[in-house]
């Protein structure tokens, strides 16, 4: 028998994990050269294009080191703190990149929207220091606007390598090391490869259409992640029931709460040794063997809501107002719009309504500008 | 404790009071089962079921031909109740079984129900409740058959009986209910707190030196098989379950639960030290091991009153002696010609409910409403058509006289012993571990003497075969001796020459006051239904089993989670089609204005 030099779920972990990052990365990068190309603003394009690879690095940086420490405990004391913890911080992670992926893919397709001027400005205004002083939580947003392309694929980043880690870490046993180094470059390379095709066809595509396409792409991932954030906390809960890693029992009977069950089938686990094919499918649709009420409801109303917020920005955006709402008398005018611009920002659809409800906005402006 | 005296006083007792007959005597008790608190391991104070407010319950030593009459009161209160001679034949009685639901009704609390039987059968035995999972809480004791033509007699001075016991220190009903859960999935089984040995944990037996003992040794744990050893000194089994076998010389002994053993123990000449017996629970048969579990208990064989009870040394390994080998010394050989052969695959696995539960031929056995030998008596012509048994029964009809085969091929990886009402059978096969299913066409060398029993154990992931004659009218379960498996469904029920049974059995009127009592019908089929026998609608079900993969609930929301991804991603192009209107972009030169980049408007 050839030495084992290839563990295939070590490449189906690697690939799946690195596949969801690549997607978010070239899916921002491409965004960046579309919208503010090199020749729009290199500065601005520069320092935003660093502010991804920034996340990336710093991201991986710090789930290797996490990685290592939990590997270090693993053997120095026998603890395994993964699988303890495992469904918890699997959980609240892929509820905060299923948010941050949201919010970004709206932000995303919505600026897009806007000329190429106005975009460039819009880089140009979040680059810019605040010269107010707001309140604490308007501060907050406006650095989080700031450092977006930075903070979501270190988010993604960070939750996929730990992901990675304990799940190789789950299946290492079972292999010798020398099985590990080439499935690990391949499946990485494999990811990157198709984030490489993804940045390419964004920068040929026109722009809304690649807009479009990808922040589809990313709902579809931000869907699952949600789902599967539910699902993970409901794990942990069936786990404490049974009293141990209900994966232990495979996909069988008894990986599951029969009494949340919505569907069940006892393969295609994408859990169990890397998943394989099923793990990619996880990846990219949110795929589950054992879907849960709360992750199937979970991955419909998150659908649901999204919709009901494009239908409602897409109101606001024609009307102006929220519907059943009328717009606002000019009385209020004057003190929303001092309100209003304390608070300000273009990922936040409801600042930016605010705005638009205010029926005076050419002089606001222009007053505004001289005073700039 | 040292072993009292009342272990001899009491048939000493029966003697005296019967005029020393030699001859059948009628040995009549009048117990009332109530609860007592125990704490025979020093370790919990428990309520525990009791005889007549004592607990051990009484050691019974009583002689071959005798009838015997137990009037059982239900005192408990809380539980119904039974009780069941293990190992007994039951001839001609076989209302007198005991089993729940297959023999009788659950006695209630309140009422009395009279056993009385003949004793045909010598050697040792025991008696417990066969009331769903009850017996570990308590109600089982041992009971020695003595037989003036033992084929040993005169060889030993003395006899000395005890038991071997697992101990839970919580009530059976509750650990049943986390037993036969969807919390417990695997099917893991409540590990017992502590072993018991002759139902304490500081068991002594004086020896005086160069007396010879005959030793009878019974498991009536719920769970545990017991290794069992007495330091430097050598057992010769005479005795398996009743049988009386040829001396086999053993070192170590295996009892699983419900199996017994007789041995002749020759004491050392002269001996000022005393030695350590030992029973040690086999754990392999449990899921975890606890780290405050003692799997071992220890007695001693007192030669010395004044010498230390040494603690017991390290056994390197347990090699017990293979009771497969024994030989009877009655020479029954092998029955050559099988007429009718029951093959019986045995699985765990998981029902609809989510827990775990054990199967023959897929079935999970259910008691069914009416007790099968009432239904053998109620239903005529009909009696001999398997169908009016009920689907949870395991039934099976067999003919008078027939030579029935057993085949027991064990498709999970833990060790069982198999218990069969009413008969002792021929071991004629036992695989190796991990062999698989039996092969008729490839087996091991029949013996031409087989050991025989009542209770007999399969390998993990191994089979057994068993043969016996249907000479026993009378309906007999065959189940597996541990506590959880026989409630978690792997039982079968034999229905031996069931019209040979309504033309001899008599149901005494009392045990039918008893049903009515407990309000359990009496007549009719598995479900109750006298009109049509083979109507089984309204019986006793299992939980229907797991779905095997997406059923009409799974495709609905499939299908939803699917199209409201589609209509998600719809109403995304839609709105990314979408042309901005003015005032969006004047907020966005606000925004932009406010952070104070010159916006040059054209």
């Amino acid at each position: 028998m050839a030495p084992n030099v290839f563990a295939v779920p070590v490449f189906f972990i690697c690939f799946r994990e690195c596949l969801e990052t690549s997607i978010i990365v070239s899916v921002l990068l491409a965004f960046l050269k579309q919208t503010l190309g090199p020749e729009q603003d290199p500065k601005i394009y520069k320092r935003l294009v660093k502010q991804v690879w920034w996340g990336v690095g710093l991201g991986l940086l710090i789930c290797l080191a996490i990685g290592g420490g939990m590997i270090g405990a693993f053997y120095a004391y026998g603890i395994d703190h993964f699988s303890n913890t495992e469904d918890i911080w699997e959980g609240v992670f892929g509820i905060i990149a299923s948010i941050i992926i949201t919010i970004m893919g709206a932000a995303l397709l919505r600026v897009s929207k806007l000329q190429d001027k106005w975009r460039v400005k819009l880089a140009q205004a979040l680059e810019a220091k605040d010269t107010k002083k707001g309140k604490a939580t308007t501060r907050f947003k406006r650095w989080c606007e700031k450092y977006a392309m930075f903070l979501l694929p270190f988010i993604t980043v960070l939750r996929e390598g730990l992901e990675a880690v304990v799940f190789i870490g789950g299946v290492s046993l079972s292999f010798p090391a020398t099985s590990f180094p080439l499935a690990v470059i391949c499946g990485l390379a494999a990811g990157a490869a198709v984030g490489y095709l993804i940045y390419r066809g964004g920068n040929t595509a026109s722009l809304q259409i690649f807009l479009i396409g990808s922040t589809c792409f990313l709902y579809l991932v931000a869907a699952g992640l949600f789902s599967k954030a539910i699902w993970y906390f409901e794990n942990n809960a069936w786990n404490k029931i049974v009293g141990g890693d209900s994966s232990e029992v495979g996909s069988g009977p008894g990986s599951y709460d029969i009494r949340k069950s919505v569907w069940h089938v006892n393969c295609c686990n994408p859990e169990l040794n890397g998943g394989g094919g099923w793990g990619i499918f996880n990846a990219i649709f949110g795929w589950t063997n054992s879907a849960t009420y709360g992750s199937v409801l979970g991955y419909n109303f998150y659908w649901i809501t999204v919709m009901v917020g494009f239908f409602l920005m897409r109101y606001k955006e024609a009307n102006g107002h929220l519907p059943f709402m009328k717009a606002k008398g000019k009385p209020e005018d004057a003190t929303m719009s001092e309100t209003s611009s304390e608070h300000g920002g273009i990922f936040s659809e409801t600042d930016l309504e605010k705005k638009t409800d205010a029926h005076q906005p050419t002089t606001t402006t222009a007053v505004r500008e001289i005073e700039g | 404790m040292a072993l009292s005296l009342s272990n001899f006083l009491l048939p000493l007792l029966m003697l005296l009071q019967h005029g020393l007959v030699a001859n059948a005597a009628t040995v009549t008790f009048d117990w009332n089962i109530t609860w007592v608190t125990t704490n025979p391991d020093g370790m919990a104070d428990r309520p525990t079921i009791g005889i007549n407010g004592q607990w051990p319950l009484p050691a019974l030593n009583l002689t071959k031909g005798d009838r015997v009459i137990v009037n059982a009161y239900n005192g408990l209160g809380n539980q119904s109740t039974s009780l069941h001679f293990h190992g007994m034949f039951q001839n001609g009685t076989n209302e007198m079984d005991g089993p729940v639901g297959v023999n009788q009704c659950g006695i209630p609390p309140g009422s009395t129900m009279v056993y009385n039987f003949t004793l045909d059968q010598s050697g040792t035995y025991w008696y417990h409740s066969h009331q769903r999972g009850q017996y570990p809480d308590g109600l089982r004791g041992t009971l020695v058959i003595n037989d003036p033509e033992n084929p040993y007699a005169g060889e030993f001075d003395e006899e000395v009986t005890f038991s071997l016991s697992d101990w839970y220190h919580d009530q059976m009903p509750g650990l049943m209910k986390e037993f036969i859960s969807y919390k417990n999935p695997t099917g893991a089984e409540p590990v017992p707190n502590s072993a018991l040995m002759n139902d304490t944990q500081n068991f002594t037996v004086s020896i005086e030196p160069g007396k010879t003992y005959l030793f009878h040794v019974i498991n009536y744990g719920a769970f545990a098989g017991q290794y069992f050893w007495i330091e430097d000194h050598t057992m010769e089994i005479v005795e398996v379950d009743g049988v009386f076998t040829e001396k086999a010389a053993a070192d170590m002994i295996y009892l699983t639960t419900a199996q017994r053993v007789s041995f002749l123990l020759t004491a050392k000449n002269s001996s000022s030290t005393n030695f350590a017996m030992v029973g040690s629970m086999d754990t392999d048969l449990f899921d975890t091991i606890p780290s405050t579990l003692n799997p071992n208990v220890t007695g001693w064989l007192v030669y010395d009153k004044s010498s230390d009870l040494p603690t017991p040394a390290l056994v390197d390994e347990f090699d017990p002696y293979d009771d497969f080998n024994l030989v009877p010394t009655d020479g029954m050989e092998l029955y050559e010609n099988v007429d009718y052969q029951v093959q019986l695959d045995l699985k765990m696995d998981n029902l609809g409910d989510g827990a775990n539960y054990a199967f023959f031929n897929d079935v999970s056995y259910v008691s069914p409403k009416v007790p099968t030998l009432y239904t053998v008596m109620t239903s005529g012509a009909s009696a001999s058509s398997v169908g009016i048994y009920g689907s949870n029964t395991n039934a099976f009809v067999l003919g008078k006289d027939e030579v029935i085969e057993i085949v027991l091929n064990n498709d999970d990886a833990g060790k069982h012993p198999f218990h069969l009402h009413g008969h002792n059978f021929q071991a004629v096969v036992r695989s190796d571990e991990d062999a698989g299913f039996y092969d008729a066409d490839n087996h091991t060398a029949f013996p031409a003497m087989p050991m025989r029993r009542d209770t007999f154990m399969v390998r993990p992931n191994g089979n057994f075969v068993v043969r016996f004659k249907a000479d026993n009218p009378g309906v007999w379960l065959f189940h597996c001796h541990i506590e959880w498996h026989m409630d978690s469904g792997l039982v079968a029920t034999m229905i031996e020459a069931p019209l040979e049974l309504q033309k001899t059995l008599t149901i005494p009127q009392n045990h039918f006051d008893v049903c009515k009592a407990a309000g359990v019908p009496t007549t009719g089929n598995a479900a109750g239904n006298t009109e049509d026998l083979l109507d089984l609608s309204g019986e006793n079900k299992s939980p229907a089993p797991l779905p095997a993969g997406f059923t009409a609930r799974g495709i609905v929301a499939l299908v939803f989670s699917c199209v409201s991804a589609f209509l998600g991603m719809a109403v995304i192009s839609w709105y990314g089609a979408a042309p901005l209107r003015s005032k969006t972009v004047i907020a966005a030169k606000r925004r932009i204005s406010q952070a104070g980049v010159v916006v040059e408007d054209k």
